[in-house]
């Protein structure tokens, strides 16, 4: 039987492991996954909270529109990089250091 | 139903033209043959409609404060004021990207085009009652600003800026979303309205998720007011990006940001509870970490972008004092110091950008003898910085003193010594960039010729409100102190 607090531990652990990959990992890309990953445990927990506990459909709704804009963010995200790599020729977090004081 | 909500469309004009224009431009855009036209026409177009906007807020600004669809959006004088500043603040950074060189021909009206698009995230932001539209509206700023960043597409500082600014971004909207989630299965709704009726009740395990929550939401705006943990990617996304998105960037999501900033504090926490103690004291301690960490590191500068940037975030530290209160003087304080940011912002950018079109460069040493090589241009920006210092009588001094005095009037001595020390910094550094304009010899004998005489009357047109609004500064806040700025 899954409760309330298995999806919230799930969520937890995928928000957790996101914030490690932003912050250990140094492809851009990877970056951009973590940021994903940290998004799905935001609309997972409003799906849940939905579910179990409110019982009302705002959350679902909402849950909807985190999808529409994480898809909006790793469009301009991805043409970004695309643009840094065709510059530099790498996708290494560590070559991005011309702005700096 | 239906009749009810046409009938909420009336006081939704601003957005609807705002989403109009955005279409349409698109579509111009597109039938543009020749790739180098200069793009005039659809230039005037762009500033007509905004104008319109423009006439419309004021329209708006009358009307009595209501909920709109479904409670999902505020229509006070407050957001209209905010509004009006943004559209203000497009308006002029569109102009200066129709002349600047930093934006290749054939982007000026992609330009456009995303800069409206910021605005409408802006609006929706500014007057956002539910969670959702104050998500989809900050999401709707920061993914368009990503694209403004990395305009210069050939230029690897640009690009650097742009990615920089996706990552931070990307990282703090993804927390302040999942504190939401917590805060929906709290209090079981997305509506403040809803959400506010269930904070009194709060105890044990849900009063500390709610805590939680709260930062983790605050982490999303503080992102884009970059107040003090939030701020490092300002620097550089402000030095990396064209100066007409710099200028831009200084304006619209910053003030975007305040306005939601406010509007949480004040839907959310009433005088007197513990939670309202907590937000209080958080922000009092970020606003003075927020102006210190600023003004202090504007000082070793040598990019004038950059200087630029650290002092928006001394700014910004300044302007989010007026929160602290949690009274309408408060607010109105906050109002008259985004007017007046707005005008001395735009100048001194306008100044910028046109030094930086004719050598190449922003750094400090175009900024020498400037006052034998254009006169008017070196006054006017001498005057700006001491506007943006606070000195009387521009109306940077008024916009201090209105927030001075509602801290002081609070007893908040401490953080009023804060920021005391602060402005002194702050007129180190200001006055060491107009001391570099007046005292110091030219470098040669050239005369600034890029500034034309459409510019001339901009800038001056621009720095009548420097001056205007420090004297009769009455008549201005008469303007933003309408009688009810708020409804919960």
């Amino acid at each position: 039987m899954m409760g309330l607090t298995s999806y919230l531990v799930i969520s937890l652990f995928l928000f957790i492991t996101g914030l490690v990959v932003m912050i250990s990992r140094k492809n851009i890309v990877a970056i951009l996954l973590g940021i994903e990953l940290i998004l799905n445990a935001a609309a997972l927990n409003f799906v849940a909270y939905s579910r179990y506990v409110t019982g009302n459909l705002d959350g679902h709704i909402f849950s909807l529109f985190i999808i529409v804009v994480a898809a909006a963010e790793a469009a301009v995200g991805l043409a970004i990089i695309i643009r840094f790599f065709q510059i530099k020729e790498t996708i290494h977090i560590d070559e991005a250091t011309q702005l700096r004081n | 139903m239906i009749d009810q909500l046409l009938g909420f469309v009336t006081y939704y004009w601003p957005e609807m033209i705002t989403i109009v224009l955005m279409m349409t431009l698109l579509v111009a855009e597109a039938t543009v043959k020749d790739e180098h036209a200069p793009r005039t026409k659809i230039h005037v177009y762009t500033q007509f409609m905004l104008g319109l906007v423009l006439v419309n807020l004021f329209l708006n600004l009358g009307e009595k404060p209501l909920h709109i669809f479904h409670n999902a959006v505020t229509i006070d004088p407050f957001s209209t004021l905010i509004k009006i500043i943004m559209t203000a603040g497009t308006m002029g950074a569109i102009f200066l990207s129709h002349s600047s060189r930093d934006i290749y021909t054939n982007l000026k009206s992609e330009f456009s085009v995303m800069a409206v698009g910021v605005l409408i995230g802006g609006m929706l932001l500014a007057s956002a009652n539910n969670m959702l539209t104050l998500y989809l509206g900050i999401e709707t700023l920061s993914i368009l600003s990503y694209v403004l960043s990395s305009f210069k597409r050939d230029e690897a500082t640009s690009t650097e800026a742009g990615m920089k600014y996706a990552l931070y971004g990307g990282l703090s909207a993804g927390v302040a979303l999942f504190g939401m989630s917590h805060l929906y299965g709290v209090f079981g709704s997305i509506q403040f309205v809803e959400m506010i009726d269930k904070i009194p009740g709060l105890a044990g395990l849900n009063l500390a998720i709610v805590i939680v929550s709260f930062l983790m939401f605050f982490v999303g705006i503080g992102y884009k007011i970059s107040a003090f943990p939030f701020h490092m990617w300002t620097p550089d996304v402000y030095q990396g990006s064209p100066i007409p998105v710099t200028a831009f960037f200084a304006i619209v999501p910053k003030m975007a940001g305040v306005a939601a900033l406010v509007r949480v504090s004040f839907v959310f926490f009433q005088e007197g509870s513990a939670l309202t103690v907590t937000w209080t004291g958080l922000i009092l301690v970020i606003a003075a970490m927020t102006m210190t960490v600023g003004n202090v590191t504007a000082i070793g500068q040598s990019s004038v972008k950059r200087l630029l940037a650290f002092s928006s975030i001394g700014h910004v530290g300044m302007m989010i004092l007026g929160v602290v209160v949690m009274n309408e003087a408060g607010v109105q304080a906050i109002l008259f110091y985004g007017i007046a940011y707005l005008f001395m912002t735009l100048i001194a950018f306008y100044i910028t950008s046109c030094l930086s079109d004719m050598y190449g460069t922003d750094s400090y040493d175009v900024f020498r003898g400037l006052v034998y090589k254009h006169p008017l241009m070196a006054i006017i920006m001498a005057g700006v910085l001491f506007s943006l210092a606070g000195m009387p009588p521009f109306s940077g001094f008024v916009a201090k003193f209105n927030i001075f005095s509602v801290i002081i009037e609070k007893k908040h001595y401490g953080i009023a010594l804060v920021a005391a020390i602060n402005s002194v910094i702050a007129l180190y550094y200001y006055v060491k960039l107009a001391k570099t304009m007046i005292f110091s010899e030219a470098d040669g004998e050239e005369r600034v010729l890029s500034f034309t005489t459409a510019n001339q009357i901009v800038i001056v047109a621009l720095f009548i409100p420097v001056l205007f609004l420090g004297i009769f500064w009455d008549s201005a806040m008469a303007l933003a102190g309408n009688a009810q700025l708020f409804i919960k």
